[in-house]
């Protein structure tokens, strides 16, 4: 209860102040560029990786992509680039 | 991108399979360490493909321990790779040294020169001079001083006013401006004639020496004989001969001509435009996208934005404004004036301005100035004796 309250002060805070959420918050940032390019910062780790298939564990859950040929691109300690056909994005809390 | 790519290849990369059954674990593990991966590719259930540094390489073993997996090495691209193969080719390197030396070398001469601004003057004597002053092709760079060379050159050569000795690359660059020399002074004990130096009327005479031969309100001839320096008196049987001086003020006439044209052209572009971009940089540069440019007029826009150079073609025609006749005057006025003061010695005085305009057709205005001025046409001359 008490985290929780405490979380909305955060959100209150980075509202008011303009401050990026997924700092305050530490929270996932996806952003997506078309169906072929997606980016993951704030990630953590990698759970299951199949070019039909990814899933990614994050603060709010597991971020689970799903697409044809998808490849990570490029990954690093907190981003993750994947390229490929992305279909869907799913959060599974 | 680009950068992270050539980075990549000059610092070589690896490209690595790997064999396991928890393969995300490996990413996971690989990556927490602060390896960078990329590139990854998962070929099946149970083997992956990634690219990775060599220094990473290198850090994988405790990895491939704990998660127990295969990891070998399918391809090794980049530059130390190549080089690595290289290594035993020791005439290869021993001529890229050699070859290194050459350029070296060569750069630091000099293998033309050339003189710029040299209108009056023959630039062949500025060049001979520079040549007796150890300037010449295949001089080495650093013997060269610069300011010891211009001052020098200024010294010699009496007609520069100024000379700026710059080695561009292997070129040596004179710059040079030419002085107006100061007219031929005559020694005060040589006897001397006063001349015309140009056409006028005489407005005012100040004999100082010599016998006058014109008198006040003459008009006289350029060359014309204004104060003599043989002195006859007809009381003496003697010559005397002097040094005449003098202030022959006299009124003279300038006349210049400027023209305009009323319809003045005007380039619009009409939006057609074709864009060449380039990668490079200055004048070291590959088109990577080109349009053709089917026009012949055009302005040329650049943009560069890091070693990104964009090249617009503007499409232009060729307007006509027509231009108000009140502006072309004053506009003329001020050519004309400018004109005329550049054709009138300094010491001179301008005492009476006219201009004339006149049309030729229906397009072009012409003015004419006619400038009055005062000043000194006395020119020294010596006499010959015989």
């Amino acid at each position: 209860m008490r985290r929780k309250r405490l979380e909305d002060v955060k959100a209150n805070l980075s509202d008011l102040f303009e401050l990026p959420r997924e700092i305050m918050l530490n929270l996932p940032k996806i952003s997506m560029v078309g169906n072929n390019q997606l980016l993951v910062e704030n990630h953590k780790g990698v759970i299951e990786y199949t070019p039909q298939r990814i899933r990614v564990n994050s603060t709010v859950g597991v971020i689970r992509m799903q697409g044809a040929d998808m490849k990570l691109k490029n990954i690093a300690v907190d981003d993750i680039i994947i390229t490929g056909e992305i279909r869907m994005i799913e959060f599974i809390g | 991108m680009f950068f992270y790519v050539l980075w990549n290849y000059l610092i070589g990369y690896v490209v690595i399979r790997v064999e396991g059954l928890s393969l995300e674990k490996f990413i996971n593990l690989t990556v927490s360490r602060g390896i960078h991966l990329w590139g990854i590719d998962r070929q099946n259930y149970t083997t992956l493909t990634a690219k990775i540094s060599i220094k990473g390489f290198r850090q994988l073993h405790g990895i491939s321990h704990k998660i127990r997996c295969r990891i070998r090495i399918v391809d090794k691209r980049g530059l130390p790779f190549i080089l690595f193969r290289y290594r035993h080719r020791k005439m290869l390197a021993a001529g890229l040294i050699l070859f290194l030396f050459i350029i070296y070398g060569l750069s630091s001469f000099v293998w033309t020169v050339e003189v710029e601004g040299a209108e009056e003057i023959n630039p062949q004597k500025v060049l001979s001079e520079l040549e007796s002053l150890g300037v010449q092709a295949g001089v080495l760079k650093s013997d060269i001083d610069s300011l010891w060379i211009e001052n020098q050159l200024i010294i010699r050569i009496p007609e520069l006013s100024w000379a700026s000795l710059e080695i561009r690359g292997s070129k040596a660059v004179l710059r040079v401006r030419e002085s107006v020399l100061p007219p031929v002074l005559i020694d005060r004990d040589t006897p001397c004639n006063v001349v015309a130096a140009k056409d006028g009327i005489i407005d005012k005479m100040i004999v100082l020496d010599g016998q006058a031969m014109v008198s006040e309100g003459q008009t006289v001839k350029k060359g014309q004989l204004l104060i003599s320096g043989i002195i006859e008196h007809p009381n003496t049987i003697g010559v005397r001969y002097v040094h005449s001086m003098g202030k022959i003020i006299a009124r003279t006439w300038y006349e210049e001509t400027v023209e305009l044209s009323l319809k003045e052209p005007f380039r619009q572009r009409t939006g057609r435009r074709s864009e060449i971009r380039y990668i490079g940089w200055e004048r070291f540069k590959v088109p990577y996208m080109k349009e053709e440019v089917p026009f012949l007029d055009f302005d040329l826009e650049v943009k560069q934005d890091g070693f990104f150079i964009l090249e617009i073609y503007h499409e232009t025609e060729e307007i006509y404004w027509e231009r108000n006749k009140h502006k072309a005057k004053q506009m003329l006025e001020e050519l004309a004036n400018q004109k005329v003061r550049k054709k009138i010695p300094m010491g001179a005085k301008i005492v009476d301005k006219k201009l004339k305009y006149d049309m030729i057709g229906s397009e072009k205005l012409i003015a004419v100035i006619y400038a009055e001025a005062l000043e000194d046409i006395g020119m020294q001359q010596d006499i010959a004796i015989h």
